[in-house]
């Protein structure tokens, strides 16, 4: 069984599609990536993991397990309980995460319990400082403030750590080490983790599966080598091709051209389509199904037959053409 | 250090508030349609009469010499005499307060017991497909419908019924609290629906936009339980908007006491005030709307201090890291 299992996922807000029929598995231990751009479904689907999404989103299809529990069909005080002991959280902006009216210590001590070491935790975050338990988290550095947060999210061993763009807010500087006491406690624990990103090369370098995502679907998965290094989806190869560090230094960068859809429905066909060199017409009429690519899962109508023709350069210069 | 630069600012800014208030009253009070004579004498008195009375209480002076003699006598303590009863106002007033101090205490009581709790209700139980219209529209009309309204309204049902509560028979506290309270619940009552509902409609408001805020939605996400959430996350950092308003509806309810006690005859001194007003009374009208700015002035203080120990990002002290 596998730890977080997410199949058809649909999630409708009152006017936009946020998941158009997302799937996604992870498994005990493992680190995956979920990339994706801005309003490509990331953040709704991390919400959804542990039903957090805002009261005006609807779940209209599909389902997600975790530790094999339904989590849109669990009673509430049996939701709470899955919370508190499968699922961390840790969010983009770690001082807003923070009650502002309360000095660390204490919102420390409360997420602990009376028996809860405070140092302890803290030292496991590298925040060794004891001013830190006398501050609010308005005094704190976003640093200090992801680092306590962290803290919170692993201090009861989850197995599955979601992490929403934790380091979206940092510095370079910090964001390395945040990001390092984030894997090296989740390797100690045992800890699963969903790391969502715009980081293309810290994706690769960190999380052991990738997964993409375009349009409110997973567009394709799987090791983060393969799919960053050698990817079966077109969209992939393109977002591969607008990362800052994929290119050799004094080559232009080239973005991924148009526009992401934001769907109001179910899409018709693919939703890359209109972006996409190698659409044909079926693409734009007809929702393609996961196919197996090498070692990924790819949802592609063209798949198969583009093999060998999406190194990042092809792609790119087709877009040109 | 800024602690002591921050009283001394509040205590300059409140004093010039006060001077301000000050003249603003004097002459509000000299501009009244008919004057003090004319009231006191009559219609048919002639000019010789009006200015032997004038020349008595000293209003044939300059107005501004007319003020320098009562703000020096006010910053002695000494708010003068009433025309009418020639008893010192300053005592009267003093006897006085209690009853509205007991009025208002009780109203703001109901406001904060019944007021947020509904408020903090309503608003973890609001679903966003609306809803809430009964809410709503209870809550408008307990603003909207004034006190003299509604004083009347109870005053006429429960003169006829009287359901154990008395209308119109004040006793004073020390000397019977049981008797007491039963002829101040039904003042109390009418005039604090209006900031119930204010209360409630603010809580709401704040709660509300607590809810979204990331902090809660990670406190959702370690499995807390909503009643957890509300007592350690929500109450503290919702309170900032309804410590204001309750704080500032204190002062408007003493306004609000003017009408209920006049309408509820009960001897306080918003009665006394009103009173005051009809018979052109002048030192008794100042030296009550003087006392209801002081009231005004301390509760803005009271708020302020308390809101910066409920949210530490806009204390005193803000700033300062510790």
């Amino acid at each position: 069984m596998s730890l977080l299992s997410v199949r058809n996922l649909v999630i409708d807000y009152p006017r936009t599609r946020a998941l158009d029929g997302a799937d996604l598995t992870l498994e005990q231990g493992e680190s995956l990536g979920l990339v994706g751009e801005s309003g490509s479904g990331k953040s709704t689907l991390g919400s959804a993991v542990g039903r957090l999404l805002p009261t005006s989103a609807r779940r209209t299809d599909g389902e997600v397990l975790v530790a094999g529990e339904p989590v849109f069909e669990l009673p509430a005080a049996r939701l709470r309980h899955l919370r508190r002991r499968h699922l961390g959280f840790v969010f983009q902006d770690p001082i807003a995460s923070l009650d502002p009216t309360m000095r660390v210590g204490a919102q420390l001590r409360l997420v602990l319990g009376r028996d809860g070491d405070v140092r302890f935790h803290l030292g496991r975050v590298r925040l060794d400082d004891p001013r830190v338990l006398r501050a609010y988290p308005h005094q704190l550095s976003g640093g200090m403030a992801q680092r306590v947060a962290i803290a919170m999210a692993m201090a009861t061993s989850p197995e599955l750590l979601v992490a929403d763009e934790p380091t979206a807010a940092l510095d370079s500087q910090v964001r390395e080490e945040v990001s390092n006491v984030v894997f090296s406690l989740a390797a100690e624990a045992g800890t699963g983790i969903l790391w969502l990103s715009h980081d293309l090369p810290a994706v690769a370098r960190r999380c052991d599966r990738v997964a993409v995502m375009y349009g409110g679907r997973v567009v394709e998965s799987g090791p983060a080598r393969r799919v960053l290094g050698d990817p079966a989806h077109p969209y992939t190869a393109a977002l591969a091709g607008s990362a800052p560090a994929a290119a050799p230094h004094g080559v232009r960068l080239h973005p991924v051209p148009g526009r992401p859809p934001v769907l109001e429905g179910p899409a018709a066909g693919c939703a890359f389509a209109p972006r996409c060199p190698f659409a044909e017409e079926r693409c734009e009429h007809e929702r393609p199904v996961p196919v197996r690519v090498r070692e990924q899962d790819v949802l592609c109508h063209r798949a198969g037959e583009l093999e060998g023709r999406l190194s990042q350069g092809d792609a790119v210069s087709e877009v040109k053409a | 250090m800024r602690l002591l630069m921050w009283w001394s600012g509040r205590a300059l800014s409140s004093a010039a508030t006060l001077l301000g208030v000050s003249v603003l009253i004097f002459a509000a009070v000299r501009l009244m349609p008919g004057g003090f004579a004319e009231t006191v004498l009559g219609p048919f008195a002639t000019a010789e009469q009006k200015a032997e009375l004038a020349a008595r209480y000293g209003l044939d002076q300059a107005v501004f010499l007319q003020y320098g003699h009562w703000l020096s006598a006010v910053a002695g303590g000494d708010f003068g005499v009433s025309m009418i009863s020639r008893q010192p106002v300053g005592a009267e007033l003093l006897a006085r307060l209690p009853v509205t101090a007991e009025l208002t205490v009780l109203a703001v009581l109901a406001s904060v017991l019944a007021g947020v709790p509904l408020g903090v209700l309503t608003a973890v139980r609001a679903r966003p497909e609306g809803g809430g219209a009964a809410g709503r529209l209870l809550s408008g009309l307990g603003v909207s419908v004034p006190e003299f309204v509604l004083g009347s309204l109870v005053v006429f049902v429960f003169s006829r019924y009287a359901l154990g509560l008395k209308v119109g028979s004040w006793v004073p506290l020390t000397q019977d609290p049981a008797a007491n309270l039963a002829t101040m619940i039904l003042p109390a009552a009418v005039l604090s629906v209006f900031s119930i509902s204010v209360t409630a409609r603010t809580t709401r408001d704040a709660v509300m936009g607590v809810l979204v805020e990331p902090y809660v939605t990670a406190a959702v996400g370690r499995g807390e339980s909503p009643w957890f959430i509300v007592r350690h996350h929500i109450l503290r950092n919702a309170a900032t908007p309804v410590v204001t308003l309750i704080g500032t509806t204190t002062a408007y309810l003493l306004g609000g006491a003017l009408i209920v006690e006049h309408v509820f005859n009960l001897p306080g001194v918003g009665s006394y005030i009103v009173q005051a007003v009809g018979r052109r009374d002048y030192a008794v009208v100042q030296a009550g709307v003087l006392l209801a700015a002081g009231v005004f002035i301390v509760m803005n203080v009271l708020i302020d201090l308390l809101v910066g120990m409920l949210d530490p990002r806009l204390g005193v002290m803000a700033g300062r890291r510790s």
